[in-house]
C-alpha cells in the first residue's frame, strides 16, 4: 500500500503582520495506484502539498503520511519530477538515470537492465551519452521522468512537469505519461494549473482555492473515463472533443472562475 | 607597414560568422603589429626620448643580453623565470588546496560558515601586499616569505568563489539529490563540486592573477633571482630597455599560466562543450 494521506494540513508562513496562511486544514487522500491531479490558481498551495508528500517541506499543523508513515525526509520511494527538470547538468542521460540507483545499492547488472528499460520506456534510445543541455526541454523532462521511474517508486510526485514545455511537446508528453501509467501504474500526485491536462490524465481532480489554500471540490473523472471509453482513443485531441470531456472541463473551469478575485484586475 | 595594417583590419572586418575566430586572430595580430610600427616610428623620429622609453633596437639588445649572454641581475632570463614560476605555483597550490575545500565547506554547511566566516572577514580586506612586512619579519627575504605573501593573495579569491559556487547551485538540483537518497560523500563529489566548478575556476583565475601581482611586488623588495629582481635591478640601473623586457616577461608568464588553467578548466568540465 502506498497511499498519500493529508490530514488537516496547514502551512503558515511568517508571523505577526506578515503572517499568511498558505494551506488551511487541507485533507485529502490519494489512494494506492490512483492518479490524482491537483489544480488551482497560483498561490493556492498545491505545490506545497506535493512538497510535503516529498518531504521537502513540512506542515505547520496536521500530518502528511505516505504508506501509513509520517513523512519526515525526502527519499527515493517518493520520486519527484520537478517543473524545471532539475537534472544534473554535469551527468550524461545515462548517469542521471543511474545516480539514484547507485545510492540504492542496486547490483550493477540489475541496474543496467533497469536503466535500459526506463530509457526504452521514455523513448530515449540513442541519447544515453548526451548531456542535458544538448537536449530539448521535452527530452530533458523525459530524462527526469525516466530518472524517477527507474527507482521503481511506489509514489510519483509531479510538480507541473510539463509547464515549461511548448504546446506540442506537452501534448506528446501527456500521451506518453498516460501510456507509461498503463504499463506501470503508480500512486501519482500531479500538480498543474492546466485544466485539460488534469482531466485528461487523472482519475480524480482536486480543485483548490487560493489564500488560504483549501479544497473547493473533488471531481471523479475515472467513472466518466470508463463509461465513455476514453481509453479507446489514442490521441488527446480526440478525447478532448468528447462531450463527456468538455462537460468535466467546463465544470472545473467554472469552479476556478468562481474564486477569481476581481481585485486582481 | 601601416598601410598593411589597415589592409588587414579592413579584410578582417569584412568577414563574418564561421571565420570569426580567425578574423579575431588577424585583427589582434594587426593591432599589435601596428603598435610596434608606431613605436618604431616614434622612437626613430625622436617623438619619444630614448632615455624615457627604449627604442625597439634597444629592447632587442636588452632581451638578447638577458636571454642569451651574459645575463642580468645575477642570472639568465630562464633562471629568473623558473624561479618566479616555482614560487607562483607553490603559493597558488598551497593556497587553493586549502581555500577551495574551505569555501565549499562554508557554502555547504551553515555551521562551518558561522565558525569560519568571522576569521575570514578579518583577513579578507587586508591586501596581500600588506603581509610583506610581517612575512619578512617572520621568514626573512627568503622564498618562504614570498610564498606566504602569495598564499594570502591566492587564498581569498579561491575561498570566496568556491563559497558562492556552492550557493549558486540551483535549489531543485540539491532537492533532486536529496529525493534520490544520495549519500553524503556522493553529494559532495557528484553534486556540490561539479555544481560549483565554474565558479571555482573563476576563483582560481583570480588567485593566479593575484599570485603574479604579489610575486612581482614581493620580489621588488629583495630577491636572489626572479622576474621582480630583473625589474628592480633595471630600475636601479636606470635601464628602460631592460625594464620593458622584464615587463614583457611577466606578461608572457601570466598569459601562459592562464592559458594552462583554461585548458585544465575545459578538460574538467566536458559537459560545457558543445
Amino acid at each position: 500500500m502506498a497511499d498519500i494521506v493529508l490530514d488537516g494540513v496547514s502551512r503558515v508562513f511568517g508571523h505577526g503582520d506578515k503572517r499568511f496562511v498558505a494551506l488551511d486544514k487541507v485533507s485529502y487522500t490519494v489512494a494506492d495506484n490512483e492518479f490524482v491531479a491537483v489544480v488551482g490558481p497560483s498561490g493556492c498551495g498545491k505545490t506545497t502539498c506535493m512538497r510535503m508528500a516529498a518531504g521537502l517541506e513540512f506542515p505547520t499543523s496536521g500530518t502528511c503520511k505516505v504508506g501509513g508513515k509520517i513523512v519526515d525526509r525526502p527519499g527515493p520511494d517518493r520520486a519527484v519530477v520537478f517543473q524545471q527538470f532539475a537534472l544534473f547538468p554535469w551527468k550524461t542521460v545515462q548517469q542521471n538515470i543511474d545516480f539514484g540507483l547507485r545510492s540504492l545499492n542496486v547490483p550493477r547488472s540489475e541496474a543496467g537492465d533497469r536503466i535500459a528499460a526506463s530509457i526504452k520506456l521514455m523513448g530515449l534510445e540513442g541519447y544515453e551519452a548526451a548531456y542535458p543541455h544538448q537536449l530539448s526541454g521535452g527530452m530533458q523532462q523525459r530524462v527526469a521522468i525516466a530518472r524517477a521511474y527507474v527507482l521503481n517508486p511506489q509514489v510519483l510526485l509531479m510538480d507541473e512537469p510539463f509547464g515549461a514545455l511548448d504546446a506540442q511537446t506537452r501534448t506528446v508528453m501527456q500521451e506518453e505519461l498516460l501510456r507509461v501509467g498503463r504499463i506501470n501504474p503508480r500512486t501519482v500526485m500531479f500538480i498543474t494549473h492546466a485544466v485539460e491536462e488534469a482531466v485528461y490524465l487523472a482519475d480524480r481532480v482536486i480543485v483548490m482555492t487560493r489564500r488560504p489554500g483549501r479544497i473547493k471540490e473533488t471531481i471523479d473523472v475515472k467513472p466518466v473515463r470508463l463509461a465513455e471509453k476514453w481509453d479507446n482513443y489514442e490521441r488527446i485531441e480526440d478525447v478532448m472533443d468528447l462531450e463527456s470531456f468538455v462537460h468535466l472541463r467546463t465544470r472545473i473551469w467554472r469552479l476556478l472562475r468562481e474564486q477569481h478575485d476581481p481585485a486582481d484586475h | 607597414m601601416r598601410a598593411l595594417t589597415f589592409l588587414l583590419l579592413e579584410s578582417g572586418a569584412g568577414m563574418t560568422g564561421a571565420d570569426s575566430g580567425k578574423t579575431r586572430l588577424v585583427v589582434g595580430g594587426a593591432t599589435i603589429a601596428g603598435l610596434i610600427a608606431a613605436w618604431y616610428i616614434a622612437s626613430t623620429t625622436g617623438a619619444i626620448p630614448k632615455l624615457d622609453f627604449p627604442s625597439p633596437e634597444q629592447f632587442v639588445a636588452a632581451a638578447r643580453q638577458v636571454v642569451v649572454e651574459p645575463g642580468f641581475a645575477d642570472g639568465l632570463l630562464f633562471d629568473h623565470l623558473l624561479h618566479s614560476v616555482k614560487i607562483i605555483l607553490l603559493g597558488f597550490f598551497a593556497a587553493t588546496a586549502i581555500g577551495v575545500p574551505l569555501g565549499l565547506w562554508m557554502g555547504w554547511s551553515r555551521t562551518a560558515e558561522a565558525l569560519i566566516n568571522p576569521i575570514f572577514l578579518l583577513i579578507r580586506p587586508i591586501p596581500a601586499l600588506a603581509w610583506i612586512p610581517l612575512a619578512i619579519v617572520w621568514l626573512g627575504l627568503d622564498d618562504a616569505a614570498k610564498v606566504m605573501v602569495l598564499w594570502f593573495a591566492a587564498f581569498v579569491p579561491s575561498v570566496i568563489n568556491s563559497y558562492t559556487g556552492v550557493r549558486s547551485i540551483d535549489r531543485p538540483i540539491i532537492e533532486a539529490s536529496r529525493m534520490l537518497g544520495i549519500g553524503r560523500m556522493a553529494v559532495i563529489t557528484d553534486v556540490i563540486v561539479p555544481g560549483a566548478l565554474p565558479s571555482i575556476f573563476t576563483g582560481l583565475r583570480l588567485s593566479l592573477q593575484g599570485c603574479l601581482t604579489a610575486l612581482v611586488a614581493a620580489e621588488l623588495l629583495g630577491a636572489i633571482l626572479g622576474l621582480g629582481k630583473v625589474l628592480y635591478q633595471a630600475g636601479l640601473d636606470i635601464y628602460p630597455a631592460m625594464i620593458l623586457v622584464g615587463m614583457v616577461a611577466v606578461a608572457l608568464t601570466g598569459f601562459v599560466l592562464t592559458a594552462l588553467l583554461d585548458v585544465v578548466e575545459s578538460r574538467s568540465m566536458p559537459w560545457r562543450k558543445r
